[in-house]
């Protein structure tokens, strides 16, 4: 009994510790898998997909580099125009990512090497 | 009972420690000169056997750096724009000039991490699995302005202490076939981060989203 009291006091101090700002919805174990499991991008996708629209629908502010990954896994799809869609997301929720945001979306407005859509 | 309940004992000051804040400060003269709001993470430097720990381990970082404050720019997307870039080893990526990558990608400072260890070593019917890593920091001039190493262990037999001969046996090959065919690295690796970024003595101050809602 004294060792369950313990083990709870133990872990109400962790999460004490170690409550979130953002509400990541597992981004590095489903990153993790993915690199794990090519084969799981699609899932990786549509999860973080409905999360973000979970986010807007609740005005809450997703995590630094939430859109912007969700736009790098439509692009190696080959889909740009989603692409930058998310690209341009990431760029107006965070200031610090304008210029890199910027340079992608530029460099989607040129012809790709593939000839465009797939 | 006597050892388990000294053992709580110990995990209990552990975490209250965690919250604490009284060890002496590392040297944050540079970091404070100009602290940075962005912080770029590159590919993972591997000097493990394991040729996936890199990518483990840059998953585990985003999150509790953005949790600090700071925007964390997007490791994947970052790491698929060195690749269109002809960067696909990390080390090559370590190699470049730290202020060329800042401005590359607009960052106020990058964050470079290397895998020292990332093992699991069996002994019969025991495993220790360790991790150790360097952690280092520059500014967008090229300065370094934080650093860390963190080495972590994890034994699965340690936590069966409580009971006793054959039980003990069992368990422990058990637990060992387990880690032999997936050592469990993340929470190591995710335990190592933690140490060094939000506790004394290297914890990073906080950046600047750390009140924002």
């Amino acid at each position: 009994m004294i060792r369950f009291a313990l083990i709870l006091t133990v872990a109400l101090l962790m999460s004490a510790c170690v409550q979130r700002k953002y509400d990541w919805n597992n981004y590095d174990a489903n990153l993790y898998r993915y690199y794990k499991d090519p084969a799981s991008a699609q899932q990786f996708r549509a999860g973080m997909e409905t999360h973000l629209k979970d986010l807007e629908a609740k005005k809450q502010r997703p995590a630094p580099g939430l859109y912007a990954e969700l736009g790098t896994l439509y692009l190696e799809q080959g889909d740009r125009t989603t692409a930058a869609t998310y690209y341009a997301k990431e760029r107006d929720a965070w200031p610090e990512s304008r210029y890199l945001m910027e340079t992608m979306l530029q460099s989607l407005q040129k012809p790709s090497k593939d000839g465009g859509k797939k | 009972m006597k050892t388990w309940t000294r053992l709580a004992a110990v995990v209990l000051v552990g975490a209250l420690g965690g919250c604490a804040t009284t060890k002496p400060p590392h040297d944050f003269t540079e970091f404070n000169k100009a602290p940075p709001r962005s912080i770029l993470i590159v590919p993972v430097v591997n000097r493990s056997l394991d040729v996936d720990a890199s990518n483990y381990v840059l998953s585990t970082l985003t999150v509790p750096l953005a949790e600090l404050g700071y925007y964390v720019f997007p490791v994947n997307t970052v790491k698929v724009v060195l690749e269109q870039e002809g960067l696909y080893e990390p080390e090559q990526v370590r190699r470049m000039e730290p202020a060329q990558l800042a401005a590359l990608f607009g960052a106020d400072a990058v964050l470079y991490v290397t895998i020292k260890r990332w093992d699991a070593q069996y002994v019969v019917i025991s495993t220790t699995v360790t991790v150790e890593f360097d952690y280092e920091m520059t500014n967008k001039n090229g300065t370094k302005i934080w650093s860390a190493n963190k080495q972590m262990q994890y034994s699965p037999q340690q936590q069966q202490q409580g009971a006793s001969g054959l039980a003990v046996l069992i368990a422990a090959a058990v637990s060992a076939a387990v880690t032999r065919a997936a050592p469990n690295y993340l929470p190591l690796t995710q335990q190592a981060n933690q140490q060094v970024l939000v506790v004394e003595p290297t914890k990073l101050p906080a950046g600047p989203y750390a009140s924002a809602p």
